[in-house]
């Protein structure tokens, strides 16, 4: 140790992995990050974790109120208390509330906060009334837990640890991304476990992958039918699992016969032995697990991938099996996030007007109904908001109705650690939404693009500056503590002191009744025995009784209590009960490329990180990738500005040669905006310049149906130069960069 | 995997062992806790060297000069 240093043992909310790790303090301040001395968090740790201490010095940092004085995004602001904040938005809040209807408000969060407010906005939001909240989750994990409980009423996560096959769709965890999994992987490639990975692109995973199946963009769900054909044609699959504990596989084995394996070789470019030599893996070297991939949350046929990844988990006999995909439930001991959230305090006829839940219900209040019953049967309470997606409005829906288009209007959007502009498809339609607001509230460390539109900006704290709690969104049942290790700067408050106040503004103290998060946390613990300060000083995580098979003493929490390849709860919302895939709509030859976009660039974490110097050192700017050859073919070089269009818009960036990506296949960085360029409306820091979400369509032809998420892994698109015609590095024209008609 | 053979019952054994070690290896107080967690030392040992993402900026990081992060803040 060195000297004048103490240690703290604490959880990275620098993502929302939460690596366990240890922060070194030293006069008042942590000066470093490192991995945790625990074994079995051994090496989980990125650059991302290692440079926060920097992160969160930076000068830019919001360290105060601030209300807006000028026009809505004017950059004009005034410093104020949090009390004279608080007390204005309370009030402002409920004028609208009182004049358009609780419904009117929305609320969006992700980012560093994700799994750090604890379901307390929910709570806020279902005692005030309005069911309107949505988050990234509802394209990424979150949306996965809910389409899941349709096939087995919960979400697993696979046993990496006795797994002997392990299978990517899409997915490419590495040292500085989702890094908890990239070493689980390489622990049990170590022990012998087989690697399958479906990939356009030869990423890392696919270069050390046993089978890598180097599939069409977006034509994943094709490919399982390929391996549900071939498993059920040769009997591979789990027999008596079958006849025993699910319902509607001859339904299934009708649907999977529409899919030979020359037509899904057709559909998904892949060499048909091929697949099927890795469905016979799958199924016959298990148990084999299919990790949570963000790349089936983000496609036209979402949900019926996701449902595909369920039922093979299920007829191959890997449910809640060692070294399989483990249904693990709450953790009994704590007061799980779903519970704070109280969703049974909202009127039935406020869950109703949930936004986007009449068109594409699937992860809404409507949606998720049907599992009340059997949840309460198999895990003791009515509402699992597993991975926090499972009772959200619609993204696109919401905005729509913020910029006054949606079936009522919504008139006050606030969000916290999200930066909705970036996040969402659409950003031409965020944007009309939010300048069609009454009230916007940010929560916020930095001035986003989004925040420089609110009428509030609230300093928020960090996770160095904070404990925390964490009960692994509810998705297993370990629950895992952080020790605060400095004060926060300035003025920087908690989602818990934000909630707080806010209920206090809108004279409801009595929901938020703790004085203070550890408080809250010693309520949450109390069932341990312990209070939070003991299992935060005892213990590194608390494991609930590990049980395998916990089926057969309960069923599932499905209606039938089995599980349903044929889903009567998709039936009962009028949508195809059976998964199915939707091929890509005709082709418009002024765009011959496809994009993909919401990829992880090691040094960010969504749109978060573009302020810290050894971040930007290594992404200093937005690149897309294209091969050689179709970069020839677009008439563009490496290391040029080139333009990325679409119908719905246009964005800048450099044009980085890879050979590991496949011919016409445009990869388009995530969430770029850059906090040295300059801010407010029109401006945005550069988000106008360089935002996916300009590309990112969500109309009819680019949602999946049942959850209403953009499909953004196959998106038409051209590339063009920006270069003079002698090659100069300047952009010819910077009209170019104004929206596309 | 379904059926109660002797392997199956093994490997779930063996699963709740894993994560009664895991659990003692977290509290790291007795000594049962602490040979736990040097057992899983052992067991899950990967060499660094066959790490193929291997990074100097986590291997040879040694943090930040507190008031170097002063300044920083400061804006000097
Ligand atoms: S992966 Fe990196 S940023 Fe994410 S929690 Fe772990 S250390 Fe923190």
């Amino acid at each position: 140790m060195r000297e004048g240093v103490t240690t703290k043992r604490a959880l990275c909310a620098s993502c929302d992995i939460a690596c366990s790790v240890v922060t070194e303090i030293k006069n008042g301040r942590v000066v470093r990050v490192r991995s945790s001395d625990n074994p079995i968090f051994r090496d989980h740790i990125c650059m991302k974790g290692i440079v926060a201490p920097k992160g969160f010095a930076n000068p830019n940092r919001i360290l105060h109120p601030l209300k807006r004085v000028g026009e809505r995004g004017s950059g004009k602001w005034e410093q104020v208390t949090w009390d004279e904040a608080m007390a204005d938005i309370g009030s402002r809040l409920q004028a609208v509330v009182d004049r358009y209807g609780p419904e009117a408000w929305a609320v969006s969060t992700s980012q560093w906060n994700t799994s750090t407010d604890h379901g307390l906005g929910r709570r806020v939001m279902n005692h005030v009334g309005s069911p309107n909240w949505i988050s990234g989750v509802a394209l990424c994990a979150g949306n996965t837990a809910a389409v899941n409980r349709f096939t087995y009423g919960w979400f697993p996560f696979g046993d990496f640890n006795n797994t002997r096959c392990i299978v990517l769709m899409g997915h490419n965890p590495r040292r500085h991304s989702w890094t908890p999994i990239y070493n689980y992987i390489r622990s049990a490639q170590q022990r012998g476990a087989k690697l399958i990975v479906m990939d356009p692109r030869r990423s890392s995973s696919a270069e050390r992958a046993d089978i890598w199946l180097p599939l069409k963009v977006g034509s994943d769900t094709a490919m399982m039918f390929g391996w549900l054909k071939v498993i059920i044609d040769e009997g591979l699959y789990d027999k008596e699992f079958v006849a025993e504990w699910t319902v509607g596989f001859d339904e299934l084995r009708q649907r999977v016969d529409e899919y030979p394996l020359e037509r899904v070789a057709e559909l998904t470019g892949c060499d048909p032995e091929m697949i099927a030599s890795a469905a016979r893996l799958y199924a016959t070297h298990g148990p084999t697990i299919i990790p949570w991939t963000p790349i089936t949350d983000m496609q036209r046929n979402s949900t019926s991938g996701i449902r595909l990844q369920s039922i093979l988990r299920a007829i191959c006999g890997y449910l809640d099996v060692p070294g399989g995909e483990l249904l693990q439930g709450f953790n009994p001991d704590i007061i799980n996030e779903s519970e704070i959230e109280m969703h049974h305090v909202l009127p039935e006829a406020q869950k109703a007007k949930q936004l986007g839940s009449q068109d594409h219900p699937a992860f809404t209040y409507r949606g998720q109904s049907a599992f009340r019953e059997p949840t309460r049967r198999v895990y003791g309470q009515e509402y699992a908001n597993l991975v926090m997606g499972c009772h959200m409005a619609t993204p696109s829906a919401t905005f729509q109705a913020m910029a006054g288009e949606g079936p009522y209007p919504v008139k006050a959007f606030f969000f916290l650690g999200n930066n909705p502009l970036l996040s969402y498809a659409n950003m031409p339609m965020i944007l009309k939404g939010m300048m069609n607001q009454e009230l916007i509230v940010a929560h916020e460390q930095f001035m986003t693009p989004s925040a420089q539109l609110a009428d509030y900006v609230l300093p928020a704290d960090s996770w160095l500056e904070r404990p925390w709690l964490h009960d692994m969104f509810g998705w297993m049942s370990t629950v895992r503590f952080s020790e605060k290790s400095m004060d926060p700067p300035g003025d920087c408050r908690s989602t818990f002191q934000f909630w707080k106040l806010l209920a206090g503004a809108l004279g409801q103290s009595d929901i938020v009744p703790w004085d203070t998060l550890e408080d809250f946390y010693d309520y949450r613990v109390a069932r341990t025995g312990m209070s939070f300060a003991d299992l935060v000083a005892t213990t590194e995580v608390h494991f609930a009784k590990p049980e395998f098979r916990k089926y057969e003493k309960t069923g599932f929490a499905t209606p039938s209590g089995k599980v349903e390849l044929k889903s009567s709860v998709l039936e009962g919302l009028g949508f195809d009960p059976l998964p199915y895939f939707r091929e890509d709509p005709p082709r418009d030859d002024a765009y011959p490329l496809m994009m993909f976009t919401g990829v992880r660039e090691d040094g960010f974490f969504q749109t978060g990180h573009r302020h810290i110097p050894e971040m930007r050192a290594r992404h200093p700017e937005p690149e897309i990738y294209l091969n050689e050859k179709t970069a020839r073919t677009a008439g563009v070089r490496d290391g040029e500005w080139v333009a990325v269009e679409n119908q719905l818009g246009r964005i800048k960036a450099k044009l980085a040669i890879r050979d590991a990506m496949p011919d016409d296949l445009v990869r388009v960085p995530h969430g770029w905006w850059k906090p040295e360029m300059p801010q407010g409306h029109g401006q945005l820091s550069g988000a106008h310049d360089y935002a996916d979400s300009q590309l990112c369509r969500d109309d009819d032809d680019f949602l999946d149906r049942e959850q209403g998420i953009p499909h953004i892994k196959g998106i038409p698109c051209r590339v063009v130069s920006l270069m003079s015609p002698s090659g100069d590095a300047e952009i010819v024209d910077a009209s170019l960069l104004e929206p596309v008609e | 995997m379904s059926g109660n053979s002797r392997g199956f019952m093994q490997s779930e054994f063996m699963g709740k062992l894993m994560v009664a070690m895991a659990a003692r290896s977290s509290r790291n107080r007795s000594l049962l806790d602490r040979l736990c967690r040097r057992a899983l030392n052992r067991l899950t040992a990967l060499p660094p060297e066959e790490d193929f993402m291997r990074d100097p900026l986590i291997d040879n990081d040694e943090g930040f000069d507190p008031e170097e992060l002063d300044r920083y803040q400061r804006g000097e």
